[in-house]
């Protein structure tokens, strides 16, 4: 009897732990009820929209019923919520609406504006979106922009930091691709070949992209035979799945087979 | 004996009357969390849902499996065939289709023109619904001609490859958004 009563006891305690906890944790539970669900159906949503009603303060929560619009297309519901994001924690949040704002609605200028904004709620901090800091974000925007001054001034900032902070080698290799993409732009051939050489050197000579550009600045040189080298080549790294892509959405100067295709054809 | 038959009695009580305590633990738990409904503008349908009653183009359009839609950029893990939903001719195909017929008809328009639809396990498009935006991505209406147009250009893309996902070809919701600035398209999304 006396075991059956401390299996009662410990069984009340649960209970009425289960029943006392924080804000925080109730939030909690109601949200990882939520991802348990494929994001943008009715309970994801519902539990989301609940843990709300209960703290509408969440910026976190306003930002995940946001991204179902997001990904599938409703611009102006994405907005209602995303911004409601921003009003309740703006330093974690409005970097990551210029990095929406630049792959998601390719409005380059919004999202500039909102990575320069960052650089103002923490000034002693450069945040990172997605993993990369907003001045890598910045040099695509700028190159999207065709600002290639700007663009290559802010791949520098975010290569040198890299650089000094952990390596070479550990510098994400599409900040080579975008910054030899805009010297190839804005025509300074050599820089932009120093920058596809150095992706190449990084990544074991593997870049479809880096080689359909280096087959382009031989090409304009002169020299069919080395760019049909590299084209072929390309294709090879393509077919391997060695290319620039991101889920989603179309990666900026993103190359496809009949790019490749095209370009070996103009070869023969 | 009888020491035994007591032991067993109390270890049947005990197991049962946990039993029965986590069973209702179990209860009140699903209980509480089904009951996570927003008090107002409860969502009954999920984000993507297009309503073949109401979507343009949608008479004789079918869909494989209506209980399982997927969405465009699904894929799973470890799927031997990966396959996302796209144009047949690929997204080059695409914009130089839409950028060669698209005529700016003197048009002041910005904004972004949504074309959201579903593509079946077939790789045919159907059920339309069109979305227009400001380039704040506030709702706004577009001039009825450029709509029009650019309506007839997206249906006119019949053949899709359709979203493979577990081993099979899917339904599945996609969209097209064109970014527009005083009539002229800039930008052609996904």
């Amino acid at each position: 009897m006396e075991r059956l009563l401390k299996y009662c006891l410990n069984i009340l305690l649960i209970l009425s732990i289960y029943n006392c906890e924080s804000k925080e944790e109730e939030l909690k539970r109601i949200t990882d009820y939520g991802f348990s669900f494929y994001q943008g159906s009715p309970p994801h949503m519902n539990a989301f929209a609940y843990a709300l009603e209960l703290d509408a303060t969440n910026a976190s929560n306003w930002r995940e019923l946001s991204v179902t619009y997001l990904k599938r297309g409703i611009p102006h519901e994405w907005k209602k919520y995303y911004d409601k994001a921003i009003i309740h924690d703006p330093v974690t949040w409005q970097p990551w609406r210029g990095y929406l704002y630049l792959w998601f609605y390719r409005d380059y200028k919004k999202a500039i504006a909102d990575f320069n904004a960052s650089d103002t709620l923490t000034p002693n901090f450069i945040d990172a979106p997605q993993g990369h800091s907003v001045d890598y974000w910045r040099g695509i925007a700028y190159l999207g922009l065709k600002d290639y001054e700007n663009s290559i001034k802010y791949w520098d900032k975010h290569i040198n930091r890299e650089t000094e902070e952990s390596g070479e080698d550990w510098v994400e290799i599409n900040a080579f691709l975008y910054r030899g993409i805009a010297y190839y732009e804005s025509e300074n051939h050599d820089k932009a070949l120093e920058n596809f050489d150095t992706l190449l050197r990084l990544f074991r000579n593997i870049s479809a992209d880096a080689k359909y550009y280096k087959a382009l600045i031989l090409k304009a040189k002169g020299d069919l035979k080395g760019a049909k080298t590299y084209v072929l080549s390309a294709i090879e790294d393509y077919n391997m799945g060695y290319y620039n892509n991101r889920p989603y959405v179309e990666a900026l100067r993103q190359i496809y087979p009949e790019d490749l295709e095209n370009l070996l054809d103009s070869l023969n | 004996m009888a020491k035994i038959n007591l032991k067993k009695i109390i270890l049947g009580t005990v197991l049962g009357f946990a039993i029965i305590m986590f069973g209702l633990y179990g209860y009140a738990y699903y209980k509480m969390n089904s009951s996570y409904m927003p008090s107002e503008n409860q969502f009954t349908k999920r984000v993507a849902y297009i309503d073949l009653k109401t979507a343009l183009l949608s008479d004789g359009f079918e869909i494989c499996d209506s209980a399982y839609i997927v969405d465009y950029y699904n894929y799973a893990q470890g799927d031997r065939v990966h396959r996302v939903t796209s144009y047949i001719h690929g997204k080059n195909g695409l914009r130089k289709a839409v950028l060669s017929q698209y005529q700016n008809r003197n048009y002041s328009d910005s904004g972004y023109l949504n074309f959201r639809f579903i593509v079946n396990c077939k790789g045919e498009a159907g059920a339309y619904v069109i979305h227009e935006n400001d380039l704040d991505l506030m709702p706004k209406s577009f001039d009825p001609d450029l709509v029009q147009q650019l309506f007839e250009i997206t249906t006119s893309f019949k053949q899709w490859h359709p979203n493979h996902l577990r081993g099979a070809d899917r339904d599945s919701y996609m969209y097209i958004s064109y970014r527009i600035e005083h009539g002229e398209i800039t930008e052609i999304l996904p």
